[in-house]
């Protein structure tokens, strides 16, 4: 018997609100997240305590928007915690002991981290080594050299241009904020609307078929490792602008909080399958979660169980609403 | 190619060991000039000396570090002892210490100086250490069996650390009003015993209240996420924010003073470089400076006694000091 067009418009609406569940499920989520935190804590809500946690996030929503491109061929980048502390390191030993003008210290932190980028990218395509096992062993050659730089002491940052980064505002708007808002975009324009999105989104998901249609499996693994690295240097800009000190021992861990917005995000370990909404929407979820517990005062203690826990139950609760998709 | 490559990269790996165990020889060629010291342990008619680190990353431990390398490099050209194993790092982690401990043994040590990166954890470091006979100076902070396996411990008080941070917040806000506590890394000694001597001293004080306890794990950027949070929380009624280390007291008042809130008291323990460049230019009141070059001073002192034959103090007690624009300057470097 066949449909009446009634029936088919239902079924066609049903699909799209699936589609679009299964896409930004995650933002329920979200949204469950905000309505919790704030019952219990109205404060939450002030407009001050939203800039608040946009102006925080930005540091970890580099680094997952780097990680987002290296697990979705297929990949892991490990380095981004100790790229945090050679940028840092390099700033401000360029800018303080060496008085480089602050633009060109930020260029040269920026510069060696996408150096690193580049050679991960490189050694993984070009040698076929295992990326958790080159960026692992990366991470210890970059967290050395930050220690090699500084001796292991803090270098305090006084150029107040510098400091400014973190703490000037654009038209009441925090930096950070802007900068995540201009990476967003780009990345967003990057990965769903050129040549090179879509070449990631091969390799990823059948790295054969991808040759098979002409696309270079080098360049495209050698790029997003080094766009990892970019991400990562101007994660550090931030940081070391924020604490005004740059130190080697920072970003210990760092890549945890980043994998997790981006798995969060519906990036998935099996290569091929990411979007940049869905990455921001696991930003503020992992930003919500710091800052919800601080707000509501969750012990110390407690917060670490607090923090798995929500993350478990978030990634289950998306694979509820898109049980169909899985 | 691939095989070229990977030539290439065994090799360079194989030519820095070379360089590497090459300069450990030429520790070992300098003799010990024929005299023989109450401190040869295991009488093979030298003086070893091993050091096993906290970290090498960490601010504070740095020049602690840098004094102790500078120290027995000249120690051996002097022939004052025979060896020491260089600069063996913790990685502030017990499981990596208790490793190092072992390659002391190994290399049979007659005196390690150990900076214990946990209480429990590192403890089985020293116990086997000194069940091997070495003597074992404890720095910084004690692990479990100090008093029972160490020959000595040079360090200071980190409960008075923790008073004087409390202290300084109870003399600094007379009216009282909220404040946070930033933590160490959770069971670390310095973090327990920091937080053990701010309690003693703000819970006598109820015009204070203490609304978040954040485990900020040492590091600056959570803690200015803490003070960021509880501004937008509390406002003005955020009075201090009290750290374990100063690392993260420089961040949260940064973070204070970029929101206009320069009346907020921070104040934290270590006096590594940022924050007592902070005191020294206005935009922080105070930090604690733990002399940890002191410290290391104190060690190296016992080994000279040790080398020597002489007796000497086993527990010295390095005091903590606070430091203001007033003295600030006695203490950057």
């Amino acid at each position: 018997m066949a449909s009446s067009p009634k029936t088919k418009r239902a079924a066609s609406n049903q699909d799209r609100i699936r589609s679009l569940l299964g896409q930004y499920g995650i933002g329920i989520v979200l949204i469950i997240m905000m309505i919790v935190i704030a019952i219990m804590e109205p404060r939450f809500m002030t407009p001050g305590n939203i800039i608040n946690v946009a102006t925080q996030i930005s540091i970890n929503g580099l680094l997952c928007y780097g990680l987002c491109l290296c697990i979705t061929t297929g990949g892991i980048d490990l380095t981004v915690g100790a790229q945090l502390a050679l940028t840092s390191c390099i700033i401000g030993q360029t800018m303080t002991n060496m008085q480089w003008p602050a633009f060109l210290s930020i260029l040269a932190g920026v510069g060696v981290a996408t150096l690193f980028g580049f050679i991960d990218g490189l050694l993984i395509a070009k040698f076929n080594m295992f990326p958790f096992v080159v960026t692992l062993s990366m991470q210890l050659v970059i967290r050395g050299l930050s220690q090699v730089i500084t001796g292991g002491r803090a270098v305090m940052l006084t150029n107040d241009w510098f400091t400014g980064i973190y703490s000037n505002k654009l038209m009441g708007i925090p930096m950070p904020i802007i900068i995540f808002v201009v990476v967003t975009i780009i990345m967003y324009l990057m990965l769903h609307w050129t040549k090179f999105g879509r070449y990631i989104f091969a390799v990823g998901g059948n790295v054969n078929a991808a040759i098979a249609s002409g696309v270079s499996r080098f360049w495209v693994i050698v790029g997003v490792y080094t766009i990892s690295g970019v991400l990562a240097g101007l994660a550090s800009m931030i940081y070391t602008s924020k604490t005004g000190s740059a130190q080697s021992n920072i970003g210990v861990g760092y890549e945890t909080d980043a994998i997790a917005a981006a798995v969060l995000g519906g990036t998935s370990f099996a290569g091929g399958i990411a979007t940049i909404p869905g990455c921001v929407l696991g930003i503020f979820i992992i930003g919500l979660i710091y800052n919800g517990m601080n707000m509501i005062g969750v012990s110390s203690y407690y917060q670490s169980i607090v923090k798995g826990l929500i993350i478990i139950g978030a990634v289950m609760l998306d694979m509820v609403m898109n049980r169909n998709k899985h | 190619m691939k095989k070229t490559v990977l030539m290439g990269v065994l090799g360079a790996a194989m030519a820095l060991m070379i360089c590497g165990s090459a300069f450990a020889e030429d520790t070992t060629e300098v003799p010990a000039e024929g005299v023989t010291y109450e401190a040869d342990v295991n009488g093979d008619g030298k003086i070893v000396v091993g050091y096993i680190s906290k970290n090498f990353t960490d601010p504070f431990h740095a020049p602690i570090n840098a004094r102790a390398q500078e120290y027995f490099d000249q120690a051996v050209k002097d022939g004052v002892i025979d060896e020491w194993t260089g600069l063996l790092d913790g990685e502030t982690d017990a499981n990596k210490q208790i490793d190092r401990a072992a390659d002391c043994i190994s290399k049979q040590c007659d005196i390690v100086i150990f900076l214990p990166a946990e209480a429990e954890a590192s403890d089985p470091a020293l116990v086997q250490m000194a069940d091997a006979g070495i003597l074992v100076i404890e720095v910084n902070s004690k692990s479990a069996s100090c008093d029972e396996k160490a020959i000595a411990y040079v360090g200071s008080d980190d409960v008075e650390a923790g008073n004087m941070l409390a202290q300084w917040v109870v003399d600094n806000c007379p009216d009282g009003g909220k404040f946070i506590h930033c933590n160490g890394i959770l069971g670390n000694s310095a973090q327990i015993q920091r937080t053990e001597g701010m309690h003693e001293i703000m819970d006598q004080h109820p015009e204070f209240e203490m609304v978040g306890d954040f485990d900020t794990k040492w590091d600056g950027n959570l803690a200015a996420d803490a003070a960021s949070d509880s501004m937008s929380k509390y406002g003005d009624e955020l009075v201090a924010i009290i750290c374990d280390n100063d690392g993260m007291s420089s961040a949260a008042q940064k973070m204070c003073n970029d929101n206009g809130r320069e009346d907020i008291i921070c104040i934290g323990v270590d006096g590594v470089e940022v924050p007592l460049q902070m005191v020294q230019d206005g935009s922080m009141k105070a930090t604690i400076l733990q002399d940890g070059v002191g410290q290391i001073n104190g060690a190296i002192s016992i080994v000279e006694s040790l080398v020597k034959g002489e007796a000497f103090d086993p527990a010295p007690v390095i005091p903590f000091v606070l430091v203001t624009q007033d003295n600030v300057a006695d203490y950057i470097q």
